[in-house]
């Protein structure tokens, strides 16, 4: 019960987190975009939505463990991922390329 | 944040004729130039994968076994899957952008990698480069 109750608030505040990237930070949404900035070393921090295809999932996975970014499983589907970036489509991943104004950076890597 | 495409680094080629094989990044052009508007580098890699070469063969035998072709290619990064593996073997000189241009300094380059590769088989190590990948 208590580890449901701890999820429930960390959920809240990654949505929050997202919310503040969003309107003041830079990301791309989706698979293409997402290999794309790790590529480049642009990507910082990589959001995963939890029904994504086990194979993507590793690939990127992959790719972030050779480029030294952390991966954050978000706990929701794309559904859910595309409603806590505020759009009104489904996002399987996304990577934050600066944060703004954000702490997710700092605060996520010791969370994961 | 920190770059992966590097010359040394292993990747597998994703797409083309030679999907499924291992090469080696030689040169990165991060920017892409003028004709190649996107991200690609050169890589070097094995058309032909040298045989399992065992201990009761013959000489004659485990050097025909041991024989690589190699191909030379501009690749873009999206058609590359990297590997935590690289391969250090120094091919800067030996392959070069222009070494594309004209069959035969294609025909050259590819013969030049394929003895150095060759020579990196026979020491025994970068064993995975020269295994083939079973998919």
């Amino acid at each position: 019960m208590v580890a449901a109750k701890k999820t429930k608030k960390t959920h809240e505040s990654i949505n929050n987190r997202l919310a503040l990237v969003m309107k003041s930070g830079k990301y791309t949404l989706g698979y293409k975009t997402v290999l794309k900035s790790l590529r480049s070393s642009k990507g910082k921090l990589i959001i995963i939505a939890n029904n994504c295809p086990p194979l993507r999932k590793s690939e990127i996975e992959y790719y972030a463990m050779l480029c030294k970014v952390g991966v954050h499983h978000y706990n929701g589907n794309n559904v859910d991922l595309g409603t806590a970036c505020g759009k009104y489509f489904r996002v399987c991943c996304l990577s934050i390329i600066d944060p703004g104004d954000s702490d997710i950076i700092k605060s996520m890597p010791s969370d994961h | 944040m920190v770059k992966f495409l590097k010359p040394n680094k292993a990747v597998i080629v994703l797409q083309g004729r030679y999907a499924g094989r291992k090469a080696v990044i030689v040169r990165s052009f991060d920017e892409g130039t003028r004709d190649r508007p996107y991200g690609h580098c050169l890589v070097a890699g094995t058309k032909k994968y040298p045989s399992k070469v065992i201990r009761k063969d013959s000489a004659k035998k485990t050097a025909k076994k041991s024989r690589v072709k190699c191909f030379v290619k501009l690749v873009n990064y999206q058609h590359l899957m990297p590997t935590r593996y690289t391969l250090d073997v120094d091919l800067k000189d030996v392959v070069t952008a222009d070494a594309l241009q004209t069959k035969d300094k294609k025909v050259a380059a590819c013969k030049a990698t394929k003895e150095r590769f060759q020579e990196r088989f026979k020491t025994g190590k970068n064993r995975w480069f020269f295994t083939k990948l079973r998919f």
